[in-house]
Formats: structure tokens, sequence, C-alpha cells
């Protein structure tokens, strides 16, 4: 096959709306190359794939069974491997979620080859595909070439705006593998109220120092959820302070994002957390410090109390979203 | 029993670095930049010395790949308390992880470790890919970005974070396990440690790296954010903002 | 008649009792031959020339044997805490490295050539360069590099480098000096220890190199514990540095005089070209001003709008900033000794600089070279006294730098009473080899002398070429902990107009009026020691706190 396989993640029988970013991704690829995207789903039995045609895979192939319900590392990589050497695809492409994180470097190792990790953008030139990478936490672009085939591309959630690109895929079975034995996820616990991972937030409400205690992060969690399905973010600052979780930093030693708004409140922007989110599409900053670094990449910015503005944000959104 | 364990660290531009590409247009001028042992490897580190007291014994070796200078980095994991440190010897600016990954597989292969820790993820390139690709080659267990630890002899338990929760992972040993911050607390390497350092064992065998398909076209500066504007000050502001947002950048 | 007020009034006392400890080094000391105690150009010179002569000796089978040698650095790495301007006399490089050209030395270029300027708020004077300031086969460069560079050569002749320790206090035995303890880190904000604590660690030598740099906090120990006296007390000035990326080359070494500082006060500026396209910048003001309004930072960043400063300015970047005091008192403020039991001091910490011609570093290479060849002896010799170590006085005695010391005795001094009187005394200073004015010109400690409050600042930074104090911490690279206990010492009930005059001379706007109260905000602190000379008492926190800067 010319073409792309996108592997297409689900999350306890569901697919991820990540997915659907890779296979808008593959699609376009495949659109370059005159090619073709199957899809491979890998999971529970009874996965909705309906939406998979809708958003441009010509084929799909899924590998039920019960036991893939939570990613297996062993079974997720042989068949997913077996499934690459069997169609020959030029480039096997997976979201840099925790999954494919995982999965992705296993599978290039597997195969012996080359691997291309949270890549932005993709593109097809002189018949080879290329690729560009935030490195040094988004402080720098590195655009690669990958020569071999296939090749191993995980893309970074929320840099592809997924499009429908309808047509009929056909559905095929394919084999389950058993779950290798030595390495097995046994559960997956989940917080109460399942809260929003920043990494793939499309908004993020980030909190710094200027909050002065963790008590007062009430306020970013009040106005988050007035925003509806915003994440909450946290600078290194009060991360180390332990105020706040490690999943939720913001930053070089923490996620980098790309979420489509993202409010820094009390954040003065010192550059390893700038590296973390200036992909953001767009940037509010609200500091009481009107020469802080972080108003220097904001779109825009109020200067002044937190305390007296955050409230206020809170309380005109709910007007807006009860209007 | 007591565990042999090697940590594969990286050295890496401290993570406060401004990044500046070099001349060749492919990787960052280095003309002072400073480098650290990558923090993610930090906790890869206190992770193995922690189970090495856990353990009442066993031996720790710091394995890197990169220049020369790079036993300047191994010396920190020295300082904290490792063993023996060993330099896979290379000036090449390495992207193509797999190729690195080999490299670590070979070395490691006939070592006979009970646990491979890692950081990960390196702040540098940023691929997160080092450790799961080492797990493959040898075939051995991994699990990637751990926040959590369990071991018994011959088998352990892992946390590791996935979005909005939280995998359980059982495993054996050998395994391979990468690190995430919050898996403990480095130390700060004491006096007496970096002492010792000097006197500890380094190894440095120079190497060939075997590339797998990939390379640099180019590495640039991420485009400038265009100027913002301070739409106000105070609570007042707030209505111009959600103007701004509505009107203007469609974010609400 | 305005209100005045003395800022030594309201400084709190040396806190001797914490700086010296007469007590036994702990179970887990680390013995160690000798100890440098700072690791910037005078300690890691001294710890090179003395293993190179460790080295000498053991080849000759002199049968010293192995001689540990260390060197304690509060910096996170070597050269974070180094400011200089830098022009740098090579010759203590050449003494050091006798088979190395000046190319290999870690120097960015030669000195191009070189223009002095008297400014005016919007002319720039040129004016022939004095004599003491010429520069000429001399190099521009950076300090913070030259002390890596130190510290890699230092490392391969096995001294133990330790940066991210601040030694804390001086261990004593009787008179003599054992050793230093090294300041903990990882305290909480009350000082009880958390997650990462290290304690403090005993560090015992035969003898401890005082090389602390500025306004040592154990030199002062040292000091005033053995009563060591000196003519006139030690001044001090504040320098302001920044480094710019510049669309313009620089081609020239500038100095100026004159505006922006008020004629009363003594100082001057620099702009070196250290690449190409990168030009160090800096505003050096005397701390003795009566004006208690004066804000050394401020005035640099008016002064960066002065036209001969903005056409290379312009368009440009500010990479870095920093600052740092100098010890400007000359001969009559250098200790009477400067040596004791077990002890040496050495470089700025013994107030080695050479202010006419604006060099220290020299300085401070040479003494820590002759320090180490009075240490050698007395090992050699196993008599560690003071009687032994004073070789080194008299080393430094009969050296060029005493002679050039005296020869500029009364420069500094002569500018007390202003710029103008000051440059004539200064000239007739110069021309007759330091003898007019006749004898010892007397100098207050700058903390003695009355100010008068100043007026609040109009100024408002534009954040492109001016920047406020809190952007300049953050281009300092400061990485300080918020969580680490309070390091700088207060009196109480500081008034308003004591606690604005610590806020306008702080550069790093540490201090802040706020609330009716002084409010301190510590973890600002870049180590410049303004404060201690004039209020606010400095003392040591963890390893790895304050600026981390690159190029200084």
């Amino acid at each position: 096959m010319t073409g792309i396989l996108a592997f297409v993640e689900q999350r306890d029988g569901a697919l991820k709306r990540v997915s659907l970013e890779t296979l808008t991704a593959a699609r376009a690829i495949a659109d370059l190359m005159q090619g073709s995207v199957t899809a491979l789903v890998i999971g529970p039995p009874g996965v909705d794939t309906s939406s998979l045609g809708t958003y441009g895979a010509d084929r799909v192939v899924v590998v039920a069974d019960e036991r893939l319900r939570l990613y297996q590392p062993g079974a997720y990589t042989a068949a997913t491997a077996a499934r690459v050497r069997e169609e020959g695809p030029a480039a096997a492409v997976l979201s840099a979620t925790a999954l494919g994180k995982d999965l992705g470097p296993r599978l290039a190792a597997r195969l012996g080859c080359a691997l291309a990790s949270d890549v932005t953008a993709l593109a097809f030139e002189q018949g080879q595909i290329t690729v560009t990478r935030p490195v040094y936490a988004g402080k720098a672009l590195l655009r690669l070439r990958v020569t071999g085939r296939p090749s191993v591309i995980t893309i970074r959630p929320n840099s592809v705006t997924p499009v429908e690109r309808p047509r009929a895929a056909a559905v095929e079975q394919g084999s389950a593998m058993p779950a290798e034995g030595s390495v097995r996820t046994v559960a997956v616990k989940e917080p109460p109220g399942a809260k929003l991972d920043v990494a793939e937030a499309s908004i993020i409400v980030s909190g710094g120092r200027g909050l002065k205690e963790p008590a007062n992060f009430a306020l970013i969690e009040e106005l988050a959820a007035a925003i509806g399905g915003a994440a909450v973010g946290a600078s290194r600052a009060v991360v180390d302070a332990g105020w706040r979780p490690h999943a939720d930093q913001v930053g070089q030693t923490g996620k980098t994002v790309s979420p489509n708004l993202y409010i820094a409140v009390g954040i003065s922007g010192a550059i390893q957390h700038v590296a973390g989110m200036r992909n953001a599409k767009v940037i509010v900053a609200i500091n009481k410090d009107k020469d802080a670094p972080i108003f220097k990449i904001a779109d825009y910015g109020i200067v002044g109390d937190l305390f007296e503005i955050v409230p206020r944000l809170t309380q005109e959104i709910k007007k807006l979203r009860a209007g | 029993m007591p565990l042999k364990i090697a940590v594969c660290i990286k050295r890496v531009p401290d993570t406060e670095t401004r990044i500046k590409p070099g001349a060749d247009g492919k990787s960052i001028d280095e003309a002072g930049v400073k480098f650290v042992l990558n923090p993610y490897d930090e906790f890869a580190v206190e992770e193995a010395l922690r189970r090495r007291e856990a353990a009442g014994g066993g031996e720790i070796v710091a394995v890197a790949v990169g220049p020369d200078a790079a036993q300047e980095t191994i010396r920190t994991a020295l300082a904290m308390g490792a063993d023996r440190g060993v330099l896979l010897k290379t000036d090449a600016r390495v992207v193509d992880s797999l190729a690195v990954a080999r490299l670590l597989a070979e070395d490691l292969r006939p070592g006979g470790y009970d646990l491979l820790l890692f950081g990960k993820i390196a702040v540098d390139d940023s691929s997160h890919a080092i450790g799961p690709m080492v797990a493959e080659l040898l075939g051995v267990p991994c699990v990637s970005a751990i926040t959590a630890l369990d071991l018994t002899e011959s088998a352990g338990s892992a946390e590791r974070e996935i979005e909005g929760g939280v995998e359980v992972v059982e495993f054996r040993l050998p395994a391979v396990l990468t690190v995430e911050k919050g898996l403990n607390q480095p130390r700060y390497p004491a006096l007496k440690g970096i002492m010792a350092a000097k006197k500890k064992p380094l190894e440095v065998k120079p190497v060939e790296l075997s590339g797998s398909g990939i390379e640099v076209l180019e590495l640039a500066l991420p485009p400038e954010r265009r100027a913002g504007r301070i739409v106000g000050e105070g609570p007042d502001a707030v209505p111009a903002l959600i103007a701004a947002l509505r009107n203007e950048a469609k974010a609400l | 008649m305005p209100r005045t007020f003395v800022p030594s009034r309201y400084q709190p006392a040396l806190p001797s009792e914490q700086v010296i400890l007469n007590e036994r080094p702990g179970p887990d000391a680390i013995e160690l031959d000798v100890l440098f105690v700072g690791g910037g150009p005078a300690g890691l010179a001294g710890a090179i020339a003395l293993a190179q002569l460790v080295a000498e000796d053991n080849e000759r089978g002199g049968g010293l044997g192995e001689v540990g040698i260390g060197v304690l650095e509060k910096g996170e790495r070597l050269g974070d805490h180094c400011l200089s301007g830098t022009v740098v006399n090579p010759r203590p490089f050449r003494e050091l490295f006798p088979d190395l050209h000046d190319r290999d030395f870690p120097f960015a270029a030669p000195v191009p050539g070189e223009s002095v300027y008297v400014l005016t708020a919007s002319q720039a004077i040129r004016v022939p360069t004095p004599p003491t300031m010429r520069n000429h086969g001399f190099y521009v460069a950076s300090l913070s590099e030259m002390a890596r560079w130190l510290g890699d050569q230092a490392e391969k002749l096995g001294v133990n480098v330790f940066p991210g320790f601040p030694a804390a206090s001086l261990l004593a035995d009787g008179d003599r000096v054992i050793g230093v303890r090294t300041a903990a880190s990882g305290l909480d904000r009350e000082g009880k220890p958390s997650s990462g604590y290290t304690p403090p660690t005993d560090v015992t030598a035969k003898v401890t190199v005082l090389a602390e740099g500025t306004r040592g906090l154990l030199t002062q120990g040292y000091l005033a514990w053995q009563r060591i006296d000196s003519p006139n007390p030690q001044v001090f000035a504040l320098g302001v540095k920044e480094l710019w990326e510049t669309r313009r080359p620089l081609n020239v070494v500038v100095h100026t005089m004159g505006w922006p500082l008020p004629p009363s006060v003594f100082g001057g500026s620099f702009m070196y070209p250290l690449e190409p396209n990168v030009v160090a910048l800096g505003l050096v003001a005397a701390l003795d001003a009566h004006d208690g309004g004066l804000d050394t930072h401020e005035l640099f960043q008016r002064m960066k709008l002065h036209p001969l400063f903005r056409q290379y300015l312009d368009g440009g970047e500010l990479l870095e900033w920093g600052a740092k005091t100098i010890p400007e008192g000359g001969y009559y403020s250098l200790p009477d000794r400067r040596h004791g039991d077990g002890v040496v001091i050495v470089g700025d910490a013994a107030g080695l600089v050479n202010v006419p011609a604006l060099k220290g570093i020299h300085y401070a290479m040479q003494s820590g070279i002759f320090a180490a060849r009075a240490i050698f002896r007395a090992l050699k010799t196993a008599d560690t006294s003071r009687s032994a170590l004073a070789e080194y006085d008299r080393l430094l005695g009969d050296s060029y730098v005493m002679r050039d010391l005296y020869r500029t005795r009364n420069m500094r001094l002569a500018f007390r009473h202003g710029f103008v009187r000051g440059t004539i005394g200064a000239g007739l200073a110069t021309l007759t080899g330091g003898r007019v004015p006749a004898g010892r010109i007397a100098m207050p400690l700058d903390a003695a002398v009355p100010r008068t409050p100043g007026n609040a600042s109009a100024f408002t930074p534009d954040g492109k070429l001016t920047f406020s104090k809190v952007d300049a911490v953050f281009r300092s690279g400061n990485a300080t902990r918020d969580t680490i206990p309070a390091h700088l010492v207060t009196a109480n009930g500081i008034p308003r107009d004591v606690a604005e005059f610590y806020a306008r001379m702080c550069p790093a706007g540490v201090y802040e009026w706020v609330d009716g109260a002084l409010r301190i905000n510590a973890p600002n602190c870049v180590d410049c020691k303004a404060t201690d000379v004039l209020g606010p008492r400095w003392t040591p926190r963890e390893g790895g706190s304050g600026p981390r800067y690159k190029r200084m």
C-alpha cells in the first residue's frame, strides 16, 4: 500500500477526539502521496467506528478483544507492528498522547525504523515526508526529513483541526493478539469527577505565584468551570511549592500545550513556562506587574489585582453563558 | 537482595537557556550555554539510589551517550551516589532516537541489570522515546512516565499518568522504567559525595552511530508572536477583554 | 534645613557570633589541606598556582605528597556570581600559564582602541584618555567565562571545585582558623528542614584562603574578631551592568564621566565590545552620596537613552543584567595585615582594586598566586602560623600590586568632595605619583555619611531600552527559591526615609515601603552587597541562590 496507517485511540470503548486529528493529518499526507488511509482501532468489542470514514479513512481495521480495553503495551505493539508489516504504509501515525508516546517508540524499535515524535506539522516534499517538531520545549522548531520507510510519527494533540473528508470506509476485523504477559495494565484509576488534562484541553486557565497561596486556586477552578471544558494549569513555581500536582504543570519540565485559549493568571512568564504555552492560539495574561514578561507574548492583557479581576471575569462569563 | 541498576542519563542545556540556532542552521549555538543533567534523569538517579537503599545494596551504573563533556554530567550522577559511569562517546548531534537506543541497548544487554531507569523525556529533543525503545530492543517490559512504584524481588507495579487518570501497570523484572516528575524529590549532591565522585570509575567508550532514516533539515526559532495589547487595568477592563476574545480572537 | 539621617544608625551589628564559631568540626567533616573560600579569579588563580607548586615539588621528589586543595563557591556554578566590566590585564594569566599564548586565554578580543568622554545630558565631549585608564594591550572579556575557564584548569590539576556551597562561618580554634562550615540547603521559610534538606558540612584545612570577593562576610568577621584595622575604612561603589545584542558594532572601549551622575557623586560608565554585535555596558556610582535618593539602576537606565549609547542599543536586545559592589578605598583601606594563623585574605575581599585604572582582576589573581607561594612554603615547613603566612604580605608588599596601589593612594579619596575638586585632585595625584595632595586624605565609613531623603522617582521604563528592577532581576537569571528563610537582616522599626533609601539604592528591587512598613523581597537579591555596606546585613543562603550570570 502507498499510504498511511493511522492508529486510532479509544478510551473505554469510545474513540478519542485526538484520533480525529490524527486521521485528518493522515488523510492530508496520503492525499499528497496519492495514497490511502487505513485506520487501525485496537480495543474492546463494540467500538463505534462510524466517524472514521467521515474523517477520511479508506479502510478501518478493528482488532477487538475485551482484554485490549486498556492499553496493553505488548499486545498493542505486536498488533500494530503486524499491521504495518502486512500493509507496508509509508508511515504509521499516532497521537502523541500518553499512549502514543509509549506505543510510538516501541513500534519504531520493533520495526527498526525512524521515529518522529510530537510533531506539529507534516508535509510531503520531493517524495518524502517532512515534519516539524518543537524542541527545547518549544523554544526552537526542528524540521526533519524522514528518509526511511516505513516510519512512525506521533502528532501533538491540538495541532491539527479535524476536517470531515467523508468516504465509505470498509470495516475489517483484524486478529487479536494475546496480551504479552511480562507487562500488563491492570486498571485505570480516574479521579472523582475526572478532570481534563492540560495537554488535551482546548482552553487552559493557569495560575502562578501571584495567587499567593494554594487555597486561592479556587479562583482559577471557578473560572475554568464557568468557561466550561477548560483545564486548570499551573506554573513550575507553584508545582515545586507543592500547591498543585505535577500533572498540571505547563512549561519545559511540565507539559507543552497548544490550546486555543490560554489564560495566565499571576504568572510572570519565566522562559521555561513561556516555552510550554507559546503555541497557544490566543494568550491572555492577568498580572499586577505591567512589566511582567508574560505581557510580551500575551495577545490580551489586564494589569491589576487578580483577586479583583478574576472573580469579575468569572461572573461576566457566567452571565454570557446564561444569556 | 542487592539490585543491579542502570540509569541512562543525558547532558542537556539548562531549561532557562535562551536557544539560538547555530551557524549550521541545524543545531543550537552552544556558546555560553550551561549544560546540566537532564532534570527528569535526576528523578531516575534518585529512584535508583532509593531502590538500592531499600534493597540493602547493589550497584548503580550511570550511562550516557554524548560528547566528552558529558563526563561532567555523569560525575553529577556519581556525586548523587551512583557507583560508576559509562560514557558512550560520540560528538554527533543526535536526533535519531533509535540510533541512540541501539547504542544503549548494546551496552546494557550483557550487564545483567535488574532495573533500567530513564528520565521520561530529555528536555532538549523532547522525544520521549529512548526508554521504551531500549526495552523493546532488549525484549524486557517497560512502563513509561511513572509517578509511583512498588517493587518486589522479581516483579513490580507502577502508576503512570494518562489524560485524566492513572494507569496501574504490573511488570516482571528486569524492566525499563522511565520516570516522571513527582515520583521523588532528588537530593542535592553533598560535598562528601562530590569528593567521592572524583574517584569513582568512569569508562569512556567511543561509539559509532547508525542512522535509522531521519535527517535534520533546519533548526529555527518559532515565529515571534505578534505584539499583543493591554486591554486595560483592573476589573473594569474585564468587559473589554471578553469583547476582544469574542469578537476579534473568536476564542470564547 | 532638610531632614537627614545617618544609615549606620539603622544598621544591625555584624552577626559575629554566627560568623566565627569556636567549635570542633563535626564528625562528617571533610579534611583538606588548603581551602579557598570563593571561586572567583583570586581563589581559582591561587588554587591553580598551589596545585602547580605541589605537582612540581612531587616531580622533584620534594616529599610534600598529596595536598588536598578545595574551592568553595556559593553560585550554582563557577562564574554565576562573577561580574566585572571587563577589561583585563593578562599579566597573571601569563604568569600562571607560561606555556599558553594570550589567544588561549578566555578573552573575547584585544582592546581595539579607546575613547573617554565627559557627558552632559545631551552631549558627549571627548577628552584625552587619562594615563591610568590606558588599556592598550589588555583584553575585553567576561569574568563569568574567565572563572569557568580557570575552574576547568584547576580541576585538571586535581583541585576540588565545589560550586553551590556557600561558606557560612569560620571554624576557629583559639586565634587559628581551622576551616569553614557551609550553609545548609533545603530549609523552609521558617528555617526548618524541608524536602531536599542538606545539613551544613564542615570543611577543615591547614590554611583557609578568604577569596570571597567584595564585602565578604567571613572576611568582615575575621577582621573584626582579630581587631585588624586599616588607616581608612573600606569604601564601596555599586556597579550595574548589562549585556546587549546590538545592531551596530562597537569597535572601541568607551568610558564616560559626568552625567547622569550628580556632580557630587564619584563614578562613571563603561561600554565594551564583547563580540562584534554584543556590548557590555554599565554605570558605577560610589555609595557615599549625600543624596539618599540616588538610584544607580535608574540612572543607568536613563543613561542608555543618551545618544552616545542609544546609537548602539536602539533595535538591540537586553541579554543579561547584573550588579555588584566594588571596594574602592585603595591603599589606605587595606587591612593592616592580610594574614593570620591558618588564614590569608586575597583579591577584592582584601580590597585589592586599582580604582583609577578601573581594574582589580589581575590584582585578585596575583594575590592568589602570592598566597599560593606563601602557603606552599608553609606546608613545606609544616608551619601555617601567622608568622609563616606573613610571607604572603611580604610578597604582596614587594610586588607591582602594592606599588601601583601606593602610587594611586589618594586618587579616589580626592573625590570625596565632588567631581570638580576631585578631578583636579586626582589629576594632581596622577601627575605627582600620588605625592600630592600630601599625606592621607581621611574617608568616613560609607554608612556614616549623612543622607538627605530623596524624591520619589518619576521614571517609567519603556521595556525596550530601559527596564524596571523586576525585569532586571529576571534577566540576572536569579533562580532563588522563594520558600527559603530571608537572608537579609534588618533592624526593627526602619522609618520611611530610610526604607526608601534602601529601596532606591538596591538595584534588584529587594526593598519596598508598603503599608507603612519596610517589605523585603529577599529572593530578588543578586548578592551585590550594596545594602550590606549601608544597611541590612547580607548572610549566605542555600547554595545556588542568587543570580546566574552567563557572561558578566
